[in-house]
């Protein structure tokens, strides 16, 4: 206490000046009193005596006054001072000691030197802090920093002063270039150029920079989420109203030549089984779009690459084979390069084409500077026409580019054998999705169908010739008109869901911005509008006739025309100011662009039984340059913005797979879930020990990550180890629950060994493996089941026929039994032992997506773990229906020990433990975090106390259902396994655990075809 | 919003092969809503669903933007609800609610899916019942 008092003291005493001594304490104090005399009374005329702070004073004075031959001058205040009682006098008094006189010039001189050096130590600064933090937190201000006028008076020159200084050393490092000329239109467009060259920027990018949380991914600049807390509006949009979303980042693939040869050369990379193809004929058509899997050719059921949606074009002349067909394959860009190329070999694309229509211009290079280099690869149409021109000012605006490719690399692929023309056509569109049953009147109030070209109009001037080219042609005017027809009955439709899932309408239409309102408007669909007449139903029924899904944006000149003839918005804001009459309508006749666009239909939850056609909407795709001009007039109507936050909801409340991460046995995915653990990983490192959960505690193995390869192998050699107790299985799901308990039993013994903390894990694996080799050979089917098993890699099972079957099996059969009835059909078989070997022979390590809805309590997150109810906790629940489920015992650490000790070896020296397994993300090269599993991971599925199922990849609360939702993979031998020893009633019942909880809670799965 | 919607009908059942198509309900066509429309369903709580007309209709006669009379909507198995609901307002109005019923068919459209590549999709249109409730405010005598 003392010794702080001191250092208190001697951090008082650095910054006062030398001629002026502060006396310590009380006593010190009291002491001079005593010896002076005639000082005390002598500073009582010069200063206000303050009872709190005089003292201090006092002090000071004395001590100074001792050197001061003053000492018995005559205080003329003496009444005064006595009257207004500034200090305690002390036992003594003071009237004895007050000098008779004093001299006023020595007087005055020496308190003048006094003050100066009191003036000084207070100007000094005794801390290298700024003034605002000397202050008190009582008189802190918000902004105090930012604004000296905040500051109490005294210290707003100091203040000033240091504000000063930091506005010069802010200078120092200021750009080249001032204000204005960063804001020039071309140094900023070189400024972009040159910030995205390696994230693309969208064309609606700096509308998203400036609201939206921007991530750099898949090569592109994203908008994640709305800076504004909008988390439920935009589930409402999504519900009620209408959410957009910027999808131009998908990629395009293109390609042409003949129908028989294309669909020959695809049919090797998708099944039947999945579901339609390439080759359905609503969709070669060209009437709908379709979607489907690919895998890699002739690879299926494994290696699968990843989702897809497709669009032929409509031929005009059906039935003719000659005529080269255009297809279009839309991807998400993970997964373009392997589609990509897998496409490539399929069709026997080797010969690359330099940009085929445009072939770039060598001499332009070099010349060029860099940014400008790259932009000639981007637009080269545009580029050489300008050149030709003599345009040589500067960069015009980039209108396109592409994360996911190098812009020196080729687009286009032709194949000499089949004709196949591949090209790459990435980010030559835009595509905008519309969600929420308010997407019609949107697009109907946004969008104005193009006005026809005229005779009269007069033809040499306009730069939309192929408009007045196809206005001339009678059979596309009728065509024409049938599309604009359809599109204004669209405004009657009150809900995307009603129209059939994927149908396509080509439009040609006018500038989007000529009609903007004035300011932002809510559109809503008008009931005068929904005439329930033929034509509508008609509409609903059969969808878009197939003539009316042609649109020329198919054509890749005139979408080139159409990007290079666009009227800047600076040209159209000048052409509105010059109106006449202000604010009315701007009428340019036949100089008004025509924007061919594809509207396609996104159909929303097909699957299941709830909330069909939640979700469903229309993507736009309109020519690359146009992005803004169509974004800004859906905004006005209304429409409310989504990120991919937003996205990944939707996809998560549709029930359907996120694209690349619920891929797991895709490479994107494998790569996803790799980055996913490594982010996770580093986070959960920040955070110190004490204040995260220990996870090998919690049992907790992969939080993660999931580990699905370990999943399914244990499944499987689980299975096999138990071999024999099928054979006592009865088909009714009745058997004893004793032996599940033994395979929980039997599958814990190798877990045992492999903790023991001595052995070195390479080792414990090789145990393993040799444990389960001899199980399998038991049962000469199980066998060739292992032995196909053990070369294959993981898999999903994803054939609809078995996915229906096993959906059947997943529902509680006493439950709704019109409903199980109903579903199962007629030819639908029974869960038999039969059936189930049947299927793990040619799935053997296979997972089943499939979602679950907690039936309580409880909000998922990702990886967490679905487990198998035991039976108890079934029963308990059928007793007390409020039961939450039970809790996971606490883990011993078996790290603890060793943490500690190789604390203890780092001091001797290195480490030299390499106890690290192959694709472990969890595991590290030094000292292993503490709280997680290191080293190669123990049997998964027995570690806890209910054997574990599988992993959760999306989960949340649902806002749509009302409860905790979670979509997920479950090894496919352990479902079964499952729904076999589960009792009719309860079947389906599953847990789930979050990686951080020890509470398990009730849920139901669910698999939806 | 999305819960707010009819149930669907009694299963036609299916003569077509289950292996060649799967069966997919479309909902029923929507009409714009006024704010007095209430649509039952038979998923919301029944006692919910009560009190949100209540609200409606006492709400309506409290201030003046409301409504003194709302439509109670029910299609196929929510009929028996939709009866019931506005039965359960007149008895508890004392006298003061009247009814005013109104029935009608529905077009439901069924999607049938192609399983196959070699067929196209099929819509089959089949009827329900609906009913139409107009419940309303009359001055007791």
């Amino acid at each position: 206490m003392s010794n702080a008092k001191e250092r208190k003291h001697a951090k008082k005493m650095r910054n006062q000046p030398t001629n002026v001594t502060l006396s310590s304490g009380f006593v010190a104090d009291r002491g001079v009193k005593h010896h002076i005399g005639g000082g005390k009374p002598s500073q009582a005329e010069k200063q206000e005596p303050h009872s709190g702070t005089g003292r201090l004073w006092q002090a000071k004075m004395t001590s100074h006054s001792l050197s001061e031959p003053d000492g018995n001058e005559l205080c003329s205040s003496k009444v005064m001072f006595k009257k207004k009682g500034g200090w305690k006098a002390g036992p003594e008094g003071t009237s004895q000691e007050i000098p008779k006189y004093i001299t006023a010039s020595t007087f005055a001189q020496a308190r003048a030197a006094e003050i100066s050096a009191m003036l000084k130590a207070v100007t000094q600064k005794s801390s290298n802090s700024l003034v605002f933090q000397t202050l008190p937190r009582h008189m802190r201000r918000r902004a105090m920093s930012h604004n000296v006028r905040r500051l109490p008076r005294r210290l707003q020159e100091m203040a000033q002063k240091e504000a000063e200084k930091a506005v010069h050393q802010k200078k120092e490092h200021s750009k080249s270039k001032c204000h204005k000329a960063r804001r020039c239109h071309i140094n900023r467009l070189l400024e972009f150029n040159r910030r995205q060259k390696k994230n693309r920027w969208l064309e609606t990018h700096i509308w998203h920079a400036k609201r939206f949380h921007m991530v750099k991914k898949w090569g592109y600049c994203l908008g994640d989420r709305p800076t504004v807390k909008s988390h439920r509006a935009c589930y409402r949009a999504m519900t009620s109203r209408c959410l957009l979303q910027d999808l131009s980042y998908y990629c395009c693939l293109e390609l042409k030549g003949k129908e028989e040869e294309i669909l020959k050369a695809l049919s090797q990379m998708c099944s039947v089984d999945t579901g339609l193809t390439f080759a359905a004929v609503h969709c070669l058509s060209g009437k709908r779009q379709g979607s489907l899997l690919l895998y890699r050719a002739n690879k299926y059921p494994r290696q699968v690459l990843g989702p897809a949606t497709f669009i032929w074009k409509s031929e005009m002349t059906p039935g003719d084979l000659a005529t080269c067909r255009q297809l279009w394959i839309w991807l998400h860009p993970t997964l373009k390069q392997d589609i990509l190329e897998e496409i490539k070999t399929v069709c026997q694309c080797v010969e690359t084409i330099r940009l085929a229509v445009d072939v770039p211009n060598p001499l332009l290079t070099p010349s060029q500077e860099k940014n400008q280099t790259e932009l000639s690869k981007e637009r080269n149409g545009k580029k050489r026409k300008r050149r030709d021109d003599g345009e040589m000012a500067g960069p015009i605006k980039k209108v396109a580019g592409d994360g996911t490719r190098d812009p020196l690399q080729p687009r286009s692929w032709v194949s000499p054998t089949t004709g196949i023309l591949v090209s790459d056509l990435t980010m030559e569109m835009n595509r905008f999705r519309l969600i929420g049953p308010l997407s019609h009147a949107i697009l109907t109030q946004a969008l104005k169908v193009a006005a026809v070209h005229t005779e009269e109009e007069g033809t040499g001037e306009t730069p939309h010739r192929w408009w007045m080219e196809a206005c001339k042609n009678p059979d596309s005017l009728s065509l024409h008109r049938r599309q604009e027809a359809i599109f204004e009955l669209l405004g009657g439709v009150t809900s995307p869901a009603e129209i059939p899932a994927g149908t396509v309408l080509g439009l040609t239409i006018g500038d989007p911005r000529i009609n903007m309102p004035q300011k932002r408007t809510k559109a809503l669909s008008s009931p005068e509008n929904c005439q329930d007449n033929e034509k509508v139903r008609q509409l609903l029924l059969e969808g878009v006739p197939v003539e009316c899904t042609h649109s020329f944006i198919w054509d890749q000149d005139i979408c080139k025309s159409v990007t290079e003839n666009k009227i800047s918005d600076q040209d159209l804001n000048r052409m509105r100011s010059e109106l006449l009459v202000p604010g009315s309508q701007l009428v340019l006749g036949p100089r008004e662009s025509k924007i061919p666009i594809l509207l396609i239909q996104q159909p929303g939850k097909v699957t299941g039984e709830d909330r069909l056609g939640w979700g469903s909407g229309w993507d736009v795709l309109s020519p690359k340059g146009w992005g803004m001009a169509f974004w800004i007039p859906f905004i006005y109507r209304g429409a409310r913005v989504g990120g991919l936050k937003e996205a990944a909801v939707h996809s998560q409340y549709k029930r359907s797979p996120a694209i690349p991460g619920d891929y797991p046995d895709s490479p994107a995915g494998i790569l996803f879930a790799e980055e996913q653990a490594r982010n996770l990983l580093e986070k959960y490192k920040r955070r110190p020990p004490a204040k995260r959960p220990n996870y090998v505690k919690l049992g907790t193995l992969a939080p993660f990550c999931c580990p699905w390869e370990h999943l399914a192998r244990d499944w499987e050699s689980r299975i096999c180890a138990q071999d024999e107790s099928w054979v006592s299985w009865s088909p009714d799901g009745q058997e004893s629950t004793s032996l599940g308990r033994d395979v929980v039993r039997g599958a814990a013994e190798p877990k045992r060994a492999s903790q023991a903390p001595g052995v070195p894990e390479e080792m414990m694996h090789m145990e393993c493996q040799a444990h389960s080799g001899p199980r399998r050979a038991r049962d000469p089917v199980l066998r060739e089941v292992c032995i196909a098993a053990s070369g294959t890699q993981l898999c999903v099972l994803r054939s609809r026929k078995l996915l229906k079957q096993l959906s059947a099996w997943c529902r509680p059969s006493s439950e709704d039994s019109r409903a199980s009835q109903r579903a199962r059909g007629g030819c639908q078989e029974k869960l038999t032992r039969e059936a189930c070997l049947s299927i793990l022979a040619h799935f053997p390590r296979a997972l089943v997506w499939v979602s679950l809805a907690l039936l309580r309590k409880g909000s998922p997150e990702p990886h967490t773990m679905v487990c198998v109810p035991a039976r108890e906790d079934v029963l308990q629940l059928r007793q007390d229906r409020h039961y939450c489920g039970p809790q996971e015992p606490k883990h011993s650490d078996p790290f603890k020990s060793k943490n500690l000790k190789r604390q203890q070896r780092k001091h001797e020296g290195r480490a030299t433990a390499t106890e690290l397994a192959a694709g472990e993300p969890v595991a590290e090269l030094e000292a292993p975090t503490r709280g997680l599993w290191s080293g190669p991971l123990p049997g998964v599925t027995a570690h806890c106390s209910r054997p574990l199922l599988g992993f959760v990849t999306q989960g949340d609360f649902s806002m749509a259902v009302g409860c905790g939702e979670a979509l997920g993979f479950v090894s496919l031998t352990g479902l079964l396994h499952m729904l076999a020893c589960q009792p009719a009633a309860q079947r389906g019942l599953v847990l789930l655990r979050p990686p951080a909880s020890p509470q398990y809670r009730f849920a139901r799965i669910a698999i939806e075809v | 919003m999305a819960e707010n919607r009819e149930p669907r009908g009694t299963p036609v059942e299916a003569e077509l092969d289950p292996v060649e198509y799967t069966l997919r309900k479309r909902l029923p066509h929507r009409l714009p809503r006024r704010p007095n429309d209430i649509y039952v369903n038979m998923k919301t709580d029944f006692k919910a669903q009560l009190a949100r007309c209540q609200k409606l209709l006492d709400g309506g006669a409290r201030n003046q933007n409301g409504c003194g009379e709302i439509y109670i909507h029910g299609l196929g198995l929510a009929i028996n609800r939709a009866i019931n609901i506005a039965l359960q307002l007149q008895a508890g109005s004392f006298g003061s609610l009247q009814v005013a019923a109104n029935t009608s068919t529905v077009e439901l459209v069924d999607e049938l899916e192609p399983e196959t590549d070699a067929r196209e999709p099929m819509t089959r249109i089949r009827n329900n019942s609906a009913i139409h409730i107009r419940v309303f405010r009359v001055t007791p005598k």
